[in-house]
C-alpha cells in the first residue's frame, strides 16, 4: 500500500488543476458569473421566507422551529454548492453517458469518475455555500466548535449527495438517457431535506434514511452541528461512505456497458 | 389565426416524444404533495383546529394540489427566447409569415396541454386517496377558465423574462427569482389565507397570485362572485403585460437593429 | 516493435426499438424490443513502429468503434487486443499515459479557455514537469504553426484553427501512438491538406505511430503509409497505399480542346470516347491496353490543340471499385 498515499496526492493535484480551469472558465463571464451567485443567494432568501410565515403562524412542528429550519437549510444549501460547484458534471451525467462523451474522460490517465464529475462547475453553487453559511450564522446554533462540525457535516453531506446524484444518472447506462428520472430523484432528496426531519415517522422515515437519503443532506449533519455524538458523526460517516461505494461499484458496472454513442440510444 | 391553432396542435403531439420524460416530470407532483400532506397534518393538529382561516385539511390539501398542477406545467420558455435574442435567430424569425410572440404562446400551450392533464390526474389521485373527494365539480369548469387566464399572465411575465436577455447577459437568475415569487407571493407553498393580514393585501394585489392563488382558491370554494372579481382582475393583468411585452419585444427589436445580431 | 496487434475483434450493441408515435412509445416501455448490431465483425491487423496506417470505409463500417476498443473506451464482445503491449479495456490507464487521441467531433479543449490553459491542464493531467510543459508548448506551437492562436478562446477560433491546436494537445506527453477519429471532418481543402503535413511531419519527427480513421479518402493518399478498407465491419482490402495505387490507378483520363470544331462522330481505337463536344473530347483507356504517348500522338494529329488534361481517377472511385468487386465475388461464390 505504500503507493496508494502519493497516489491520493496525485489525484488531489489533478483536481486541483481541474478545478482552476473551471474558475478560469467562469471568470470569462464575471458579470453572469457573479450574478449568477447573487441570483441563487436571493433564490433561496424568497424560498426560505415560507418558513418564516410558517412558523409566523405555527410557532413549531414537533419540536422543530424556525432556528432550526435556518440550520437544515445552512446545511443543505451549503452541501449541495459545495457539490455543484466542485463537481458540477454530476447534476448533468446522463447526458454525458448517454451523448456518448465520456469518451474523452476515457481516453484520459485519470480516474474516469472522478474526472468527469469535476469537468464542470455550476457557478450558481457559490451562491449557494454564501448563502448556507450565512443562514447556519443566522440560526442560533452558532459556536466554535459547532463552525467545526458544521464543516465536518458539509463535507460528507455533500459527498453523499453526490455519490446519490452518480447513481441516479448512472441508470443510463441501462435505462437509456435517465436524465429526467434522475432528476425527479434529485428533487426529491432535495425537498425532504429540506423539511423537518420530525415530520414523517415509520416507512416514511425509513425512506428517508435509505431510498432517497435526504436524512443525510439535512437533519443528520443537522444534529451533528447542535451536538457531537457518535451516532450523529459515525452515522453520518457510514451513510456517505456506503453510498460512495455504491456509486462507484453501479458507475463502474454501468461502464461495461457503456456504448460511446456508437449505438442509437433512445431516450426513456 | 388558423396556423397558430395547427402549431398549437402539432406541439401537443411533439410534447409526446419522449413520454418518459413527460411521465417522470408530473409524477414530481406525487413527491411534492406527499411532503405536503405531512405538513399540514401535523399543522393542523399543532392548531387543535379543523379550520383554519376558514380552510378545512381537506381544503388546504385540493388547494395545494391544484396550485402544484399549475406550477409543474406552467411553461418555462425564458431561456428558450433568450437564447434566440443571443444568437440573433429572433430576427431571422421576423422573416416569416407569423407573429413571434403568438407563436410561442401557440408553442407553449400545446406544451403545457399534456403536462396539466397528467399533473392532475396523477395530484388528484393522490390527494383523493389522503384526504377524500375533491371540491364540487360545477367549480371546475370556471376553475378552467381562471387557470386559462391565470396562465397568459404567467405567460406575460415569463415572456418579459426571456426578452431582458436583450439588456442582460444571463436571464436564469430572473427566471429562479420568478418562481419563488410565484412560490411564497402567488401561494403555492402555502394558502395566501394564511398569512398576516399586511402581506395578504400585498400579495393578492400583485399578478402572481392571479396565476396561482386564484384559481387554486376558486376550486375549493366555488363561487360565482369569486369568479367573476377574479376574471376581471386576471384579464386587467393580461391587457396590462401583454401591452408591456409586445412594446419591449419591439424595442428589443429596434436595438437588434441597430447594434445587429 | 508492433505498436498495435489486434486479432478477431467483435463487437455489438444491443439497441432498443421502438414502433414509430404514441403507442410505440408505450408499448416500448413495458415491452422493449431489441436488436442486435454487429458493429465489429472479426478484424484483424497489426501496426509497426512509426508507421501510418488509415482505417477507412463509409459511415457506419465499424471504423470508430475499433478506434474505441483500442483506446478502452469500449469492452469488445470477442478478441483480443495489445497496444503497445497493454490490452486496452483492462489496462486502459496505464495505456492512456503513452498514446494520444484526436476525435474530430468530440473536442477536448476547453471551449471557453484558450488553448494554451488547456494545454498546461493537460500537462497536469499527464503529470508532467511545468518545465518540460513549457518547452513542449513552444516546439508544437511552431509546428503547428499555433503560436499566434495560443492566447484566443478557443471559441473564436475557425473550425481548421480549432483542429490544428486539438492535434497539438493530444500530443502534449509525447505519445508513441497517436489515434485520430474523422480528424479532416468538416475541414475545407486547404485546413486539411495543414492538418495532414502537420500529422506527418510529427510523425516524421517523432517516430509516433499514427493510426486515423476517414471517410475522405483524401486523407490516405496524402497521409498513409498502409490502408484497410473495411465495410460492414469486415476488412475488405488492405495493401500498401503505394500498391493500391498501382493496382488500381491504371487509367487515365484525357480532356482536349481544339482551335477548331471537330465532328460529331469523332472517335478512336482502343479508347473509351466519354464525352464529344462542339470542340473538345474527353475520353479514358487502361494504360496497359494502349500507351498514354499513342493516345496523345493520335489526339494531336486530329487537330490543333488549344488545351489539354490529364487525370487519375479519385481514389473514391477506386474505393468504389473495390467494393464492387467484393460484393461480386460474394454474389460469384454463392
Amino acid at each position: 500500500m505504500e503507493g496508494s498515499k502519493s497516489s491520493m496526492r496525485r489525484e488531489l493535484k489533478f483536481l486541483f488543476a481541474i478545478w482552476k480551469a473551471n474558475l478560469q472558465s467562469a471568470m470569462e463571464y464575471h458579470i453572469a458569473f457573479i450574478a449568477q451567485i447573487l441570483g441563487m443567494m436571493l433564490n433561496n432568501a424568497f424560498y426560505f421566507l415560507f418558513w418564516v410565515i410558517f412558523f409566523e403562524r405555527f410557532k413549531e412542528i414537533r419540536g422543530w422551529g424556525l432556528n432550526d429550519m435556518f440550520l437544515v437549510f445552512g446545511v443543505t444549501a451549503t452541501s449541495f454548492g459545495v457539490t455543484a460547484f466542485l463537481f458540477g458534471n454530476a447534476f448533468s451525467l446522463s447526458d454525458v453517458i448517454a451523448q456518448g462523451r465520456l469518451d474523452y474522460y476515457l481516453s484520459m490517465p485519470r480516474p474516469v469518475l472522478l474526472h468527469a464529475v469535476s469537468a464542470r462547475s455550476i457557478p450558481s453553487g457559490m451562491g449557494d455555500i454564501i448563502y448556507g453559511i450565512t443562514s447556519y450564522l443566522l440560526s442560533g446554533y452558532f459556536s466554535w466548535g459547532g463552525l467545526g462540525r458544521f464543516v465536518v457535516g458539509v463535507i460528507l453531506a455533500s459527498t453523499a449527495f453526490a455519490a446519490f446524484l452518480i447513481i441516479a444518472h448512472s441508470l443510463t447506462f441501462w435505462l437509456g438517457n435517465a436524465a429526467a428520472l434522475a432528476r425527479l430523484l434529485m428533487n426529491a432528496i432535495l425537498t425532504f431535506a429540506l423539511y423537518p426531519i420530525t415530520l414523517f415517522n415509520g416507512p416514511a422515515k425509513f425512506l428517508l434514511f435509505t431510498i432517497v437519503p435526504a436524512a443525510l443532506m439535512g437533519s443528520v449533519p443537522a444534529s451533528l452541528v447542535r451536538e457531537l455524538t457518535w451516532q450523529n458523526l459515525g452515522g453520518l460517516f457510514l451513510g456517505a461512505a456506503v453510498l460512495l461505494g455504491l456509486a462507484i461499484v453501479v458507475f463502474r458496472l454501468g461502464l461495461r456497458r457503456y456504448e460511446s454513442g456508437s449505438a442509437i440510444q433512445v431516450e426513456v | 389565426m388558423k396556423k397558430y391553432w395547427a402549431i398549437f396542435k402539432t406541439q401537443v403531439v411533439n410534447s409526446l416524444a419522449y413520454p418518459g420524460e413527460i411521465i417522470w416530470r408530473s409524477m414530481a407532483i406525487l413527491l411534492f404533495l406527499w411532503v405536503f400532506t405531512f405538513l399540514w397534518r401535523v399543522a393542523f393538529d399543532t392548531s387543535a383546529a379543523t379550520t383554519l382561516s376558514g380552510l378545512t385539511l381537506r381544503d388546504t390539501l385540493w388547494y395545494l394540489m391544484l396550485a402544484e398542477t399549475i406550477e409543474l406545467s406552467r411553461p418555462r420558455f425564458a431561456n428558450t427566447i433568450a437564447q434566440s435574442v443571443k444568437d440573433g435567430s429572433i430576427a431571422y424569425l421576423l422573416c416569416k409569415p407569423y407573429d413571434f410572440l403568438l407563436y410561442q404562446l401557440s408553442v407553449n400551450a400545446g406544451d403545457t396541454v399534456f403536462r396539466l392533464v397528467l399533473t392532475f390526474i396523477f395530484g388528484g389521485a393522490l390527494i383523493w386517496g389522503m384526504v377524500g373527494a375533491p371540491p364540487s365539480p360545477w367549480g371546475w369548469p370556471l376553475t378552467l377558465i381562471a387557470f386559462a387566464a391565470g396562465w397568459l399572465i404567467n405567460f406575460c411575465l415569463t415572456a418579459l423574462i426571456g426578452l431582458a436577455a436583450f439588456v442582460v447577459e444571463d436571464v436564469t437568475p430572473f427566471t429562479w427569482i420568478y418562481q419563488k415569487l410565484i412560490f411564497i407571493l402567488g401561494g403555492m407553498m402555502i394558502p395566501l389565507d394564511f398569512y398576516p393580514p399586511w402581506l395578504q393585501r400585498i400579495s393578492k394585489a400583485l399578478p402572481f397570485s392571479y396565476v396561482m392563488y386564484g384559481p387554486a382558491r376558486l376550486f375549493v370554494s366555488p363561487d360565482l362572485e369569486r369568479f367573476t372579481a377574479l376574471l376581471a382582475g386576471q384579464l386587467a393583468w393580461v391587457a396590462a403585460l401583454g401591452v408591456l411585452v409586445s412594446i419591449a419585444y419591439r424595442r428589443g427589436l429596434r436595438r437588434l437593429a441597430i447594434n445587429g445580431g | 516493435m508492433t505498436v498495435i496487434q489486434i486479432s478477431n475483434l467483435r463487437k455489438t450493441f444491443t439497441t432498443k426499438r421502438k414502433a414509430a408515435g404514441l403507442g410505440g412509445s408505450v408499448r416500448s416501455i413495458f415491452r422493449p424490443q431489441h436488436q442486435v448490431v454487429e458493429a465489429v465483425r472479426g478484424i484483424s491487423f497489426d501496426l509497426g513502429e512509426g508507421g501510418r496506417l488509415g482505417l477507412i470505409g463509409p459511415n457506419g463500417a465499424g471504423k470508430s468503434t475499433t478506434i474505441k476498443i483500442l483506446t478502452g473506451i469500449l469492452f469488445p464482445t470477442e478478441g483480443e487486443a495489445s497496444v503497445l503491449g497493454y490490452v486496452p479495456w483492462k489496462e486502459r490507464r496505464q495505456l492512456a499515459y503513452h498514446i494520444g487521441t484526436v476525435f474530430g467531433q468530440r473536442p477536448q479543449l476547453w471551449y471557453h479557455l484558450p488553448a494554451i490553459d488547456t494545454f498546461q491542464l493537460f500537462g497536469k493531467i499527464y503529470e508532467l514537469e511545468d518545465k518540460d510543459v513549457k518547452q513542449r508548448i513552444s516546439f508544437l506551437a511552431e509546428a503547428f504553426e499555433i503560436e499566434d492562436l495560443l492566447e484566443t478562446p478557443v471559441r473564436k477560433l475557425s473550425l481548421g484553427q480549432r483542429m490544428r491546436c486539438e492535434i497539438a494537445a493530444s500530443l502534449i506527453h509525447r505519445p508513441k501512438l497517436l489515434l485520430l477519429d474523422e480528424p479532416s471532418i468538416g475541414l475545407d481543402v486547404v485546413a486539411k491538406q495543414r492538418i495532414r503535413d502537420t500529422i506527418r511531419r510529427m510523425n516524421e519527427m517523432e517516430n509516433v505511430s499514427v493510426l486515423l480513421t476517414s471517410h475522405d479518402a483524401g486523407d490516405l493518399e496524402a497521409l498513409c503509409k498502409r490502408v484497410i478498407i473495411i465495410n460492414h465491419g469486415q476488412i475488405v482490402y488492405q495493401d500498401r497505399v503505394s500498391n493500391l495505387k498501382r493496382r488500381y490507378l491504371t487509367t487515365k483520363e484525357v480532356g482536349v480542346r481544339y482551335a477548331r470544331p471537330i465532328p460529331k462522330d469523332f472517335t478512336m481505337p482502343d479508347v473509351n470516347i466519354l464525352k464529344v463536344g462542339k470542340y473538345g473530347v474527353k475520353l479514358g483507356f487502361d494504360t496497359r491496353q494502349i500507351p498514354a504517348d499513342v493516345v496523345l500522338a493520335r489526339l494531336a494529329e486530329s487537330g490543333d490543340l488549344v488545351d489539354i488534361t490529364i487525370s487519375d481517377p479519385s481514389l473514391e472511385e477506386v474505393i468504389a471499385k473495390i467494393y464492387q468487386e467484393v460484393e461480386g465475388a460474394k454474389e460469384a461464390q454463392a
